[in-house]
C-alpha cells in the first residue's frame, strides 16, 4: 500500500514537471469554469425573464379585465402567460432551450394558430452551439484524455527508456498504473471541481450530483482504458492518437449524422405548415358556413351544450369561439401526427445514441436537467392543457346558461396549478 | 545547419518542387496519410452531394408551397375585404444557391411566416425543432466538414512535415546539399497547398453548380477564396508548429491541442460570450411594450373609438361634409387603413430594435474571428452564401413589406368599393351580410413573393472584416515562419 502511495507521489511530482500536461490541465480548468459560469448566468437570466414576464403579464391582463365587461371581449383581449422554468441542473446542460421556446402567451383563439409561434434565441448563435458542461464532458474530455494518455508508453519507448524503466520498476503497474491514476485524477478534478461549485450555488440535489459524477467517471474511464489499451498496441505516439481521434470523430460525428439522416428518411411527418393552413381554412370557413354547421361540429365534442345552444342570427361571440374550437378540432389529427412524429424521432435517436457514447452522455444529462426535446414536448402539452382549462372555464358562460359576473374571473385557471397537476 | 551559404542561396523553383515531390512521395508511402486523405476527400464529396440534394428538395418544396399559398388567396370567393385581411397569406424563404454548401441558420429559423392584419408573426417551424438532436455536435454540411474536420485531416497528414526531418537528423543533410531553408519551407508549404486544393475540389465543382443556379460569380469566387485562405491558415499553422518542435510527438500534440482550442472550443465560447454579454430580451418581452403602445392608438375595428376623432375631423374637412354618412368614402375602411399604418409603424420600430439587438450579439461573436480562424470562415461563409442572420432579417423585413402592402390594398378596397351604409348594417341579417361583400377580383392585389437574398455587393461588403481576420492570420503566420526559418539555419 505504501508502495502505491510512494509511486503516486513520485508520479505526481513527475507530472508537475511536465509543462504541456500542466498547460492542458489548466486550459481544461479555465474552459470548464467558463462553461459553468456562463451556464449559471444564462439560467439566472432565464429566471429573471420569467419573473419580469409574470409581472408584465399580470398587469396587462388586469388592464384588459378592467376595460371590458362582457365575457366575449374579456376572453378575446386577455392573454395568458405560460413558461417552463429551468431546473437546478440546467446550468450544466443548457440543452435544447435555445431551439425550443420556453415561454409563451396564449389566448382563447384557436390554439393551433398560436402554439407554433416561437420566441427562440439568436439563430446564428444557436447554430454555433453553446459551450456548456455537457459539451465539455461529451465532446472535449475524450480529446483531452487522448492527449493525456496516448504517449504513456510511446515516449519512453521512443527515447529508449522504456525497457530500462520496466526492468528497474518493481512492477509495471506501479509505474504505468500510478502514472495513469495521477493523470486521470488530475483531469477529473479539473473537470468536476467547477461543476461541484456550480452545483452548490444552484443547490442541485446530492443524488443528482452523485449521478452526474458517476456518468462522468464511467465515460472518462471508457476513453482512458481505450486510450491505454490502444497505446500498448501501437508504437508511435502520433499514430496512436490519430486512430483514437478517428474513433472520436466516428462516435461524435459520423454515427450521429448517419443516424440523423436515416431517421429523417424513415419517419414521415406532416409538414408543420399544413397544420396551420388546415386550421386557418377551418376557422375562415366558419365565417361563411351556415351557423348550423359550426353548431353541429361544436356540440359533437361538447354534448352537454347540445340542448340549449343557439347562435343568434347576427354576429355573436359564442359563434366566434365555436368556430375557433372547430378549427382546432379540424387540425387535431394532423397536429397529433406531427407531435407523434417528433416523439418517434426522439425515441429512435435514443437507439442511435447507444452506438455513440458522446450522444448518450448528452442525452442522459439533458434528460436529468430537463432541457431536452422531451422536456420541450412536455411543456407544449402543458400549454395545451392550460388552453383546455381556460376553455372549460369560459365555455359555461358562453355556451351554457351560467350568468357571467366579473367576480368569476378570480376563479380563472392558473398556469402554475395546471402544470403541477399535469406532472403528477 | 553547418553550411552557412545554404540560408543565403536564392529560392529556386526546381528545388522547391523537388521538396514538394519528396513530401508527396512520403505521404503516398505512409498508410496513415493516405487513408486520412482518402477519407477526407470522400467525406467532403459525400456531404456536398447529400446537402445539395436536400437543399434542392427544400427549394422545390417551398416554391410550390409559395405558389399554393398565392393561388389559395386569389381563389377566395367574394367577401368583405376585412375578412381577407384576417384570412392572411403565407410567405416562404427560398434557400439561396450556395446554401447547399453552407445551410447556415436555415434549419434554426422558421422558414415560413403567416402574414395577417394587425400583427407581425414570427417565422414558424424551424426544422431543428423536429430534429433528432443528433447533429448537436456537427452536421453533414460541407461547410462544417471543411471548417472543422479538414484542419484535423491536414494536421494528421502534415504534423511531421519538418519535425520529421529534425527528429531523424536529415535536416542538416538536406540543407547541406544546397537546399536553402526558404526553399525547404516553401516546398513543404506547396505540398500542403496541394492537399488544400484536393479538399477544395468538391467545393469548387458544386460552386459551379451554384453559379448555374444564378449565384453571382463575384460571390462564388469570394466564397471559395475564403475557404482557400482558411485552409492556407491551417497549412501555415502546421508548417510553423512542425518547424518549432524537434520531435514529431511534440509537434503532433501541440497541433491537436490548437485544433481543439481553435475549432471546437473557441466558436462555442464566442457564441456563449455574446449571449452572456448582450442578452436579448426576446420577442415575448418586447411584445408587452408593443401592446402598451398599441393601446394608445385605439382598435381599428371600432370606428367609434375616440382615438379616431382626429381622423374623422380631417376627413370631414377634406370632403367638406358634416357627417361621416355624407362622406363619399367608407369611413370604417379609412379607420382600418389609418390604424394599420400607425400600428405598423410601432411594430416596425420594435422589430428593428429587436433585430439590431440580435445583430449586435452576432457581431460580438464574430469578433472572435481575430482569435480563431474558424470563427472568421464561419461568418464569411454564411454571409457570402446568404444564410447568415442578416439574410434572415432581410426575409423578415421583406415579408413585412409584403404584409403591409396587401393589407393596405385590401383596406383601400374597403374604403373605395364598399358603401358605408351597407357596411355598418352587415350584421343585421344574412342578406345584409351577403350584400357587404366585394368581388373576388380584388384579391389580385396580392403581389407574387419570391424571396431573394441580399445583393452580391452587400454580402461582399459585410464579409470584409472576416477577410481581414483571415488575411491577418496569414500575414502573422508567415512572419512567424520566416523567423523560425532563420533559427533553423
Amino acid at each position: 500500500m505504501s508502495q502505491l502511495v510512494n509511486s503516486i507521489t513520485r508520479e505526481w511530482r513527475f507530472m508537475l514537471r511536465q509543462k504541456y500536461i500542466l498547460v492542458l490541465l489548466l486550459c481544461t480548468l479555465i474552459v470548464t469554469s467558463f462553461s459553468i459560469f456562463s451556464g449559471i448566468k444564462e439560467v439566472s437570466q432565464q429566471h429573471q425573464t420569467i419573473e419580469r414576464l409574470k409581472q408584465a403579464d399580470l398587469k396587462d391582463r388586469s388592464e384588459a379585465q378592467a376595460k371590458y365587461d362582457d365575457v366575449g371581449s374579456l376572453a378575446y383581449y386577455s392573454f395568458h402567460l405560460s413558461y417552463s422554468a429551468p431546473s437546478n441542473l440546467a446550468f450544466a446542460a443548457l440543452g435544447e432551450r435555445d431551439v425550443y421556446p420556453w415561454k409563451h402567451r396564449i389566448r382563447m383563439l384557436a390554439l393551433e394558430g398560436q402554439i407554433y409561434e416561437s420566441d427562440a434565441q439568436n439563430a446564428e448563435l444557436a447554430q454555433a452551439g453553446k459551450i456548456d458542461f455537457v459539451f465539455i464532458i461529451s465532446a472535449l474530455s475524450p480529446l483531452i484524455i487522448i492527449l493525456l494518455f496516448h504517449d504513456l508508453f510511446a515516449n519512453e519507448r521512443n527515447s529508449g527508456r522504456h525497457d530500462l524503466l520496466v526492468s528497474t520498476s518493481i512492477s509495471s503497474f506501479s509505474l504505468w498504473g500510478a502514472r495513469s491514476i495521477v493523470r486521470f485524477l488530475a483531469l477529473f478534478v479539473c473537470l468536476m471541481l467547477p461543476f461541484y461549485i456550480g452545483a452548490a450555488i444552484s443547490s442541485v440535489s446530492v443524488t443528482m450530483v452523485v449521478a452526474i459524477s458517476a456518468i462522468v467517471l464511467v465515460y472518462m474511464l471508457l476513453w482512458t482504458l481505450l486510450s491505454i489499451w490502444w497505446a500498448q498496441k501501437q508504437n508511435t505516439a502520433p499514430r496512436i492518437a490519430s486512430s483514437l481521434i478517428g474513433i472520436w470523430v466516428l462516435f461524435a460525428f459520423i454515427i450521429p449524422i448517419l443516424g440523423d439522416l436515416a431517421i429523417n428518411h424513415s419517419v414521415h411527418s406532416p409538414k408543420g405548415g399544413d397544420i396551420v393552413l388546415t386550421q386557418r381554412e377551418a376557422v375562415n370557413d366558419g365565417w361563411d358556413l351556415p351557423k348550423e354547421a359550426t353548431l353541429k361540429a361544436f356540440v359533437e365534442t361538447h354534448p352537454k351544450y347540445k340542448d340549449n345552444l343557439v347562435f343568434k342570427n347576427t354576429w355573436a361571440w359564442n359563434w366566434y369561439y365555436a368556430f375557433q374550437q372547430v378549427g382546432d378540432q379540424t387540425a387535431a389529427e394532423l397536429s397529433q401526427a406531427y407531435r407523434d412524429a417528433s416523439l418517434h424521432k426522439y425515441e429512435l435517436a435514443g437507439w442511435v445514441s447507444l452506438l455513440s457514447p458522446p450522444m448518450l452522455v448528452q442525452r442522459s444529462m439533458t434528460r436529468m436537467a430537463e432541457t431536452d426535446a422531451l422536456a420541450a414536448f412536455e411543456y407544449e402539452q402543458q400549454i395545451r392543457d392550460f388552453h383546455k382549462a381556460l376553455r372549460m372555464f369560459y365555455y359555461p358562460f358562453m355556451f351554457g346558461d351560467v350568468e357571467f359576473e366579473k367576480q368569476a374571473l378570480n376563479e380563472m385557471p392558473d398556469f402554475e396549478v395546471i402544470k403541477t397537476h399535469v406532472s403528477e | 545547419m553547418t553550411v552557412a551559404s545554404s540560408g543565403t542561396s536564392p529560392l529556386s523553383m526546381s528545388v522547391i518542387l523537388s521538396v514538394t515531390k519528396d513530401e508527396w512521395r512520403y505521404w503516398m508511402r505512409s498508410k496513415l496519410a493516405l487513408s486520412v486523405l482518402v477519407i477526407g476527400v470522400l467525406l467532403t464529396l459525400g456531404s456536398v452531394i447529400v446537402t445539395s440534394i436536400q437543399m434542392i428538395e427544400l427549394n422545390h418544396q417551398r416554391q410550390s408551397l409559395q405558389n399554393n399559398a398565392e393561388d389559395t388567396f386569389v381563389d377566395q370567393p367574394d367577401r368583405h375585404p376585412h375578412r381577407m385581411v384576417h384570412y392572411g397569406h403565407y410567405a416562404f424563404r427560398l434557400p439561396s444557391p450556395l446554401s447547399m454548401l453552407d445551410p447556415g441558420v436555415d434549419a434554426y429559423t422558421g422558414n415560413s411566416i403567416f402574414l395577417e392584419g394587425h400583427r407581425q408573426n414570427s417565422a414558424m417551424f424551424a426544422e431543428q425543432r423536429q430534429g433528432t438532436a443528433l447533429t448537436k455536435l456537427g452536421s453533414l454540411s460541407p461547410s462544417f466538414i471543411v471548417q472543422m474536420l479538414a484542419p484535423l485531416l491536414l494536421v494528421l497528414i502534415g504534423y511531421s512535415t519538418v519535425s520529421r526531418e529534425r527528429e531523424s537528423h536529415t535536416l542538416s543533410f538536406i540543407l547541406g546539399q544546397g537546399t536553402s531553408v526558404g526553399s525547404l519551407l516553401m516546398g513543404k508549404a506547396l505540398a500542403l497547398f496541394f492537399i488544400v486544393c484536393l479538399i477544395m475540389a468538391p467545393l469548387i465543382v458544386s460552386s459551379v453548380f451554384a453559379l448555374y443556379q444564378g449565384e453571382s460569380i463575384a460571390i462564388v469566387i469570394s466564397f471559395l477564396l475564403g475557404y482557400m485562405l482558411y485552409l492556407i491558415v491551417w497549412a501555415l499553422v502546421i508548417l510553423a508548429i512542425s518547424s518549432v518542435f524537434s520531435k514529431n510527438s511534440e509537434s503532433f500534440t501541440s497541433l491537436i491541442f490548437l485544433w481543439v482550442l481553435l475549432c471546437i472550443a473557441l466558436p462555442r465560447i464566442a457564441s456563449t460570450t455574446a449571449a452572456t454579454i448582450a442578452p436579448n430580451p426576446g420577442k415575448l418581452e418586447t411584445d408587452f411594450a408593443v401592446i402598451a403602445e398599441l393601446r394608445k392608438l385605439g382598435d381599428g375595428h371600432n370606428a367609434n373609438d375616440p382615438a379616431f376623432d382626429k381622423l374623422k375631423a380631417s376627413l370631414l374637412k377634406q370632403y367638406n361634409v358634416d357627417s361621416i354618412d355624407q362622406l363619399p368614402i367608407n369611413f370604417r375602411g379609412a379607420v382600418a387603413r389609418n390604424s394599420e399604418a400607425e400600428l405598423t409603424q410601432v411594430l416596425n420600430r420594435f422589430a428593428e430594435q429587436s433585430m439590431a439587438k440580435e445583430l449586435e450579439q452576432t457581431l460580438l461573436a464574430r469578433h472572435f474571428g481575430w482569435l480563431s480562424p474558424m470563427v472568421a470562415i464561419r461568418s464569411l461563409s454564411m454571409i457570402n452564401a446568404g444564410t447568415s442572420i442578416e439574410t434572415h432579417h432581410r426575409f423578415l423585413r421583406e415579408t413585412e413589406a409584403l404584409r403591409f402592402d396587401f393589407v393596405q390594398a385590401l383596406n383601400t378596397v374597403h374604403v373605395e368599393q364598399l358603401d358605408y351604409q351597407i357596411d355598418i348594417n352587415r350584421s343585421n341579417d344574412e342578406a345584409s351580410s351577403r350584400k357587404a361583400r366585394v368581388s373576388a377580383e380584388n384579391w389580385q392585389v396580392l403581389k407574387d413573393f419570391k424571396f431573394e437574398i441580399d445583393s452580391p455587393s452587400t454580402r461582399l461588403s459585410r464579409s470584409v472584416s472576416s477577410y481581414l481576420q483571415l488575411l491577418i492570420w496569414v500575414a502573422f503566420l508567415s512572419l512567424i515562419i520566416k523567423n523560425i526559418g532563420r533559427r533553423l539555419q
